[in-house]
């Protein structure tokens, strides 16, 4: 890893670049823009021609993910995060798609924390979120869920709530 | 008070159909002007409104540069932007002042018409640069440069034009002991610029504001350069938080900035006696001249004319630093032919930096199939 040379430099103007090759040789820079864009170029090498993809903050954030190899599945992301100080707590944040057997259920309902341990800490619904939800939450068709415990409780979420 | 309205109507329109054909905007901005004034349509004048308008959207473009100057991150190898800077003012200059003053114009005019031949726009070969996804080529780094470089080189040009007729020791002297004003405020008074730039309320861009102002204002009051000022201001807060500054800014400048390329274009008239043949002449000078300065850069730099040709791509397009000259020191004609001069080098500018990449290709495989042609037998088969 530390072989692997990153190098980055302030460019008036235009933003921050990021530059490394891998060990095979090839190039892969990243501009933080001014404008607000990220733009990414990989160069193979002994190719003279990058080629390059542009990204909203949101895009680069979630490439970073599948990078960093956090990602399940295509549409549904999860991190896990350890604490080291606090006896190396390991806690995951998992998003969901609700399937439509949950549509007009409220949290209460499905009774989330009792069965799964895990919590419901935000909402996504057109575009805006609701940021921890009450127990009389009702979902609705095409709710986006972020559910956050212990990977054990995450995956009992998934398999006990999410096909009811 | 009605022109004005109009004049904002038709650049917001014209900001949505050039940024929807990813061309720059500033030529658009100055036709409208031509087409709604003086020489057109006139149903916009210039008045009192407007003229301030505009000379807040110029020192806030100048407030702007001052605030990139960040000297203190200076690119790795200093001579080669030194080198490659110093090809393009003596070429490009050169060029247009020899040209100028050959087609009869006076002295100082066509010193100020090689001025503009020579300062390229900022805002356009950066923005191309990103559009065109362009970043990573070896040549971007020092295109870049160079509009810091052409950036220092305004400075000096506007501190030596505004210095004219006037007792030099004494200029001299009032304007260093305004930047050692400007540097000991925003040296000790960092805390409080930060705390003040911190608060979410309307105090950081009111502040932003009245700092401008203030500066030009009292600038003119000692009888020294408001421009030099203000882009003193914004290299001496450029020392805090820069990006906040930017940030504050910036609507400042994209309003009145637009107000003053579209007054820039309503001032113009043709009837001012200028010469069709020697505009025509001019323009066709100012796209080549960057041709012959790219040509030079990229055969000393990195001994490719390939080099050369993509340098000469990205910085043909002349824009808001040669219109400020303009509109700063120059006569009604010499408004009219560096009007011409940024319409005619940002419309082709832009096409080729959409391009060369694909020229560039062209003539590599071109060579390659001539290559071939000549030496079939070496060809390996």
């Amino acid at each position: 890893m530390s072989d692997m040379a990153l190098r980055s430099k302030n460019l008036p103007g235009i933003g921050t670049k990021y530059e490394f090759k891998t060990d095979k040789g090839d190039t892969v820079a990243i501009f933080f823009t001014t404008t607000g864009v990220i733009q990414m170029y990989t160069l193979q090498k002994g190719c003279k021609t990058p080629s390059a993809a542009e990204m909203t903050p949101g895009e680069a954030r979630r490439l970073g993910n599948i990078l960093t190899g956090a990602i399940i599945e295509a549409d549904q992301e999860s991190v896990e995060i350890a604490f080291s100080a606090l006896a190396d707590l390991r806690v995951t944040i998992h998003t969901f798609y609700i399937p439509e057997a949950i549509i007009g259920k409220t949290i209460e309902d499905l009774q989330i924390r009792a069965k799964t341990g895990a919590t419901v800490v935000a909402v996504s619904r057109h575009d805006h979120n609701i940021i921890n939800p009450a127990p009389s939450f009702v979902f609705e068709v095409g709710d986006a869920v972020l559910v956050i415990g212990e990977s054990d409780q995450i995956n009992k979420f998934e398999s006990e709530i999410m096909v009811e | 008070m009605e022109g004005f309205i109009i004049a904002l109507f038709v650049c917001m329109v014209l900001a949505l159909i050039s940024k929807y054909l990813s061309i720059p905007a500033i030529p658009f901005y100055i036709l409208a002007g031509i087409v709604l004034g003086k020489a057109g349509l006139g149903v916009v004048q210039s008045d009192e409104i407007s003229q301030f308008f505009s000379e807040i959207g110029l020192l806030f473009l100048l407030f702007f540069m001052g605030l990139e100057l960040r000297l203190d991150r200076m690119l790795a190898d200093p001579s080669k932007l030194l080198i490659s800077g110093l090809i393009g003012l003596v070429v490009d200059m050169g060029i247009g002042f020899t040209a100028a003053y050959l087609l009869g114009f006076p002295l100082i005019e066509a010193f100020i018409i090689g001025v503009a031949f020579y300062i390229t726009s900022t805002a356009i070969v950066l923005t191309s640069l990103i559009e065109n996804r362009k970043l990573m080529m070896k040549e971007a780094e020092l295109i870049i440069w160079l509009e810091v470089f052409e950036d220092i080189v305004l400075i000096v040009i506007i501190a030596l034009l505004s210095s004219a007729d006037k007792d030099l020791l004494y200029f001299f002297l009032k304007i260093v002991l305004a930047l050692g004003v400007m540097y000991l405020i925003a040296h000790h008074g960092r805390e409080f610029l930060v705390s003040i730039l911190d608060r979410d309320d309307e105090t950081p861009i009111l502040f932003t504001f009245a700092a401008v102002l203030t500066t030009a204002a009292l600038a003119i009051l000692f009888g020294i350069p408001d421009t030099l000022m203000v882009i003193a201001l914004g290299a001496a807060l450029a020392t805090t938080d820069p990006d906040a500054f930017e940030q504050h800014a910036r609507p400042f400048k994209d309003v009145f900035l637009v107000m003053f390329f579209v007054f820039f274009g309503v001032t113009i008239d043709f009837a001012s006696g200028v010469d069709l043949y020697a505009i025509a002449i001019l323009c066709i000078l100012a796209v080549f001249s960057k041709l012959i300065s790219g040509m030079l850069i990229g055969l000393t730099i990195y001994g490719s004319a390939l080099s050369g040709l993509e340098i000469w791509a990205n910085t043909i397009s002349r824009g808001e630093f040669s219109i400020a000259i303009a509109v700063l020191y120059g006569s009604a004609v010499v408004g009219t032919v560096i009007a011409a001069l940024v319409i005619v080098t940002t419309l082709v500018g832009s096409f080729m930096a959409r391009y060369s990449t694909s020229m560039r290709r062209g003539i590599v495989s071109h060579n390659r199939r001539k290559a071939l042609v000549r030496r079939p037998h070496n060809s390996g088969r």
